[in-house]
């Protein structure tokens, strides 16, 4: 019984995860529209989105090898196996044996390299920019998201994600000025995130990936469908680490499935609503700016892991 | 059982001294032939060691002065290193019989002669074996080249001789035996284990000067592990318990910084071949930061932290011989054939040369952390041993913990985008050259060797737990002193039975699961794709160059963040010293017995 639960809160939380992505993009740019005083784009517009670029002829360039057909596919591939990991309104699914921190981060790793290596394989000049910038800034943001996490795992004594949230739930996870230097350091990267704008030219989007340039038809769909749920899975891992109410247990019943459905839904929308005015009060962060801030999160989380252990150490 | 396994390891080792000595008189087919034989037995010989568990074996030759005769020892650690540099070296070795065009008789010679030495050294018993093997093996790497090479070769032997002298108690040979049978005086310890320490660094340091793919693999496949066994031979296992934590403390903070340094050049080099060979020496550092772990938590008697960090290291070690292996006769079949080892002009390769691009991305995939490649295995295993080490001590010993958290992911990020740089720049896109357009495939033997040595990193890499079960348990049993408190599984890597665990394969399965249910979205779409020809950023292509500018593609530039502008303080400028030289090679001698002269005082002083 336990194993059909727990089997049917990861397919529950998988299907979540791929329907409430392209809804929070919607949300967010409907938010942030709002905010500015502008009527706003609906907020179902990214599905339209995907239909619509579903629906056109892709077109490939010459030159491309088979790294460019499967980049995307593997990108999405890696971003949807993250967010499989990352427990967003139950804990102790089928897959999170896996849920291993490192492992997260690192799936994440994987989407990056697979957009980075397809527009280099364009062979065009922005595209290639946009591959070596997002490298560039993810050689300080990775090892800091990295960091964060280690601090949080050494904190509840296992890398393993469903632990530690469980541990943060009974108020295990001390000390608490830790926790939130390290809830700082993401928080921050979070923000880099929102605000990079990876496409390389002067124009582009903030969401254009370094792939988006390439792609058309429904390699750019499912290109946009990746940026979307990795933004989800951070927003999910951050409530989860350091939000973790509400949460139920595969094994309580559907009732105590549907309260912590209803609380993840709140969580999101306070998240959506909290990035939506900072990012309307201060702005996006520019270019320039963006490496003093993500080397401001990596010295956050550096000094979340030595309060961790320096604590640990005079106990 | 291992006795004759023992003998005939040694034997293998004067059949590749003779061959390497013997090679400019022997056809260059058959010496090529010789060695990848004798280097490939070798391999097999190993292996009824470690499968079978195989307690430590000896063997006295009768070579030497009374009393000082060379010992040869057969132990878990020695199996475990001499496998993999075995391995390595029939790897080389083969590559060297089919590679087109065939390699000099010289780069057979160090080749032959390399092994022999690395086969001597890692088999030694006793502190002469030790350094005679090393003399062969710095000999073979670095004799060709100019003198500061030399120089370092001879520093080598030297400093280890003089390590184990110092670990050998007063009145007694330096034989391993004696050395853990006595107690040892932790203030030899002490100066043993920076003579060691130093001459890892100058091992690992050294490298080629000239340009030779053979020497950079054999540094990368035979050098760099050697370094992590004389480490763990003299610091972890000799020295045993008397290796003071400060010693662990400084072996960890060198290592995260190598590890950092290394890959930070590595994402910035010029030309392949320096990449590859920076990501190599990437992980001799995480493998020297692993051991000085394991010492840390030996003195805070914390078996499972201990294994932990000694697992890695010892996956470290694979990782760099056989990846790093993979990667540099990789690098060299595509330099050969595309005319340049630049990065800036080379491109498009993966369309001439399918097999030798993939096997380099699987040599890159080892070498750097995603998972499920083996870096990514090391890297978690390290973590988990910071995770289980001592939280004693306060601040003070707590920093170094947090800066090699710090270091492993820097490290990690920087590996990562190296492996991009390389596989975006040179691999894919479009060819930048003429030659490079022109560049055909290597040999269907060279890519079978790369086919191989690629199969063996990612199985490696997916299944770690069974690797180290295979290869690398008996000697961390054999250095913890007893079971050890993780559970190293036959499928998984499980860090106790409460905690889960890195689960490789199960990861793998997701990632191919969720990427091939998202290649099947294009094919519900049933829409054909429409080519579009080159995609020049919406402009015509250039008039003259109808498959566009090639010198607009991104040239590897621009991968690594800009370093901050820190206003160092100027230092005065030091006058500069010019060492006297020597006259003559008669003054060469003198200075020489100078120095076994001032040895031996030091010897007598310190008993």
């Amino acid at each position: 019984m336990i194993i059909i639960e727990s089997l049917l809160t990861q397919i529950l939380h998988i299907g979540l995860m791929i329907v409430a992505a392209p809804t929070v993009a919607g949300a967010l740019d409907w938010l942030d529209a709002r905010l500015s005083g502008r009527s706003g784009p609906p907020i179902l517009s990214p599905w339209r989105d995907l239909v619509r670029l579903s629906r056109k002829t892709p077109a490939t360039v010459d030159s491309v090898s088979v790294m460019s057909q499967l980049a995307p596919s593997l990108g999405l591939g890696a971003t949807l196996s993250a967010a499989a990991l990352v427990p967003s309104f139950t804990l102790g699914m089928a897959l999170s044996p896996l849920a291993d921190v490192l492992v997260i981060v690192s799936l994440l790793t994987v989407a990056r390299i697979a957009a980075g290596l397809a527009a280099l394989d364009s062979g065009a000049a922005l595209p290639g920019l946009a591959a070596q910038t997002a490298s560039a800034r993810a050689v300080l943001a990775e090892p800091a998201l990295m960091l964060a996490v280690v601090t949080l795992a050494l904190i509840g004594g296992s890398f393993n994600l469903d632990l530690i949230i469980g541990q943060q739930r009974e108020g295990l996870l001390l000390p608490a000025a830790a926790s939130a230097v390290a809830l700082t350091a993401m928080l921050a990267l979070v923000f880099a995130e929102a605000s990079a704008p990876e496409g390389g030219a002067p124009g582009a989007s903030a969401t254009a990936g370094a792939l988006d340039q390439m792609a058309s038809g429904t390699d750019l769909a499912i290109s946009q469908m990746t940026g979307w749920l990795r933004r989800l899975v951070w927003i999910d891992l951050i409530g989860g680490l350091f939000l973790p109410v509400g949460m139920a247990n595969a094994d309580n019943g559907p009732l105590a499935w549907l309260i912590g459905l209803a609380v993840w839904g709140v969580k999101l929308g306070a998240f959506v609503l909290g990035l939506s005015t900072i990012q309307t009060m201060l702005g996006r962060v520019p270019r320039h700016g963006l490496h003093d801030l993500v080397g401001v999160a990596a010295l956050l989380a550096l000094l979340a892991t030595i309060m961790v252990l320096a604590s640990t150490g005079t106990a | 059982m291992s006795d004759p396994i023992l003998l005939f390891l040694a034997i293998d080792a004067v059949a590749l001294l003779l061959l390497g000595a013997c090679a400019a008189m022997l056809p260059l087919a058959g010496s090529t032939f010789l060695a990848t034989m004798f280097s490939g037995l070798g391999t097999l010989l190993c292996l009824p060691s470690l499968i079978l568990r195989a307690p430590e074996t000896t063997l006295d030759l009768p070579i030497g002065p009374p009393g000082l005769s060379l010992h040869l020892a057969l132990n878990p650690l020695s199996a475990f290193f001499l496998i993999i540099a075995f391995l390595a070296g029939t790897a080389i070795a083969a590559f060297q019989e089919t590679t087109i065009p065939m390699p000099r008789t010289a780069t057979v010679r160090i080749t032959a002669i390399c092994l022999s030495g690395t086969a001597l050294s890692l088999l030694a018993a006793d502190g002469v074996t030790l350094a005679i093997g090393l003399a062969i093996m710095c000999g073979a790497i670095y004799f060709p080249q100019s003198s500061r090479r030399i120089q370092i070769a001879a520093l080598v032997p030297f400093l280890l001789l003089t390590a184990t002298c110092l670990l050998t108690p007063s009145g007694f040979a330096p034989a391993f035996d004696a050395i853990r049978a006595a107690p040892v005086d932790p203030n030899h310890t002490s100066v043993a284990a920076a003579l060691t320490f130093a001459a890892v660094i100058a091992l690992n340091r050294g490298g080629s000067a000239e340009r030779c793919w053979t020497r950079d693999a054999l540094t990368a496949g035979v050098l760099i592990p050697s370094g992590s066994y004389l480490l763990l031979r003299l610091n972890a296992d000799l020295a045993g318990a008397a290796t003071q934590t400060g010693w662990g403390f400084v072996l960890l903070l060198a290592g995260g910084a190598i590890a950092v340094i290394e890959g930070w050049h590595a994402a910035r080099h010029p030309d392949i071949d320096g990449s590859v060979a920076c990501l190599a020496r990437r992980q001799g550092g995480l493998a020297m930061a692993g051991i000085g772990l394991a010492l840390i938590a030996r003195a805070a008697d914390l078996p499972a932290a201990e294994a932990f960090a000694l697992a890695a290291a010892f996956l470290s070690a694979v990782g760099g011989s056989v990846a790093g292996v993979l990667a540099s006769l990789s690098v060299h079949a595509i330099g050969a054939s595309a005319g340049t080892r630049r990065l800036s002009r080379l491109g498009g390769l993966i369309h001439a040369m399918p097999a030798s691009s993939a096997a380099l991305a699987a040599g890159l995939l080892g070498l750097s952390a995603v998972p499920p490649g083996l870096g990514f295995a090391s890297l978690w295993l390290m973590f988990e041993a910071i995770l289980s080490a001592p939280r004693t001590g306060g601040l003070l010993f707590q920093l170094p913990l947090a800066l090699i958290g710090a270091a492993l992911a820097l490290s990690a990020a920087l590996a990562t985008a190296a492996s991009v740089r390389l596989i975006g720049i040179a691999l894919l896109g479009r060819p930048r050259t003429p030659r490079g357009a022109g560049a055909r495939e290597t040999t269907s033997p060279s890519r079978t060797i790369l086919l191989i040595l690629a199969t063996l990193s990612v199985l490696v890499g997916v299944l770690p737990g069974p690797a180290l079960w295979l290869l690398g348990n008996p000697a961390i049993q054999a250095l913890t002193g007893g079971p050890p408190g993780a559970r190293i599984g036959l499928a998984l890597l499980v860090p106790s039975s409460a905690s889960p665990s890195y689960l490789a394969l199960p990861v793998l399965a997701l990632l191919a699961l969720t990427t091939g249910a998202a290649m099947l979205i294009p094919r519900w779409s049933r829409k054909e794709s429409k080519p579009a020809g080159l995609w020049a950023d919406g402009m015509a292509p250039p008039v003259g160059l109808p498959f566009g500018e090639p010198a607009a593609q991104s040239i590897g530039e621009g991968f690594l963040p800009p370093l901050p502008d820190l206003q160092l303080p100027v230092l005065p400028k030091l006058a500069k010293f010019a060492p006297p030289r020597a006259p003559s090679a008669t003054a060469g001698m003198w200075l020489i017995l100078a120095a076994f002269g001032l040895l031996l005082l030091v010897l007598a002083v310190t008993g």
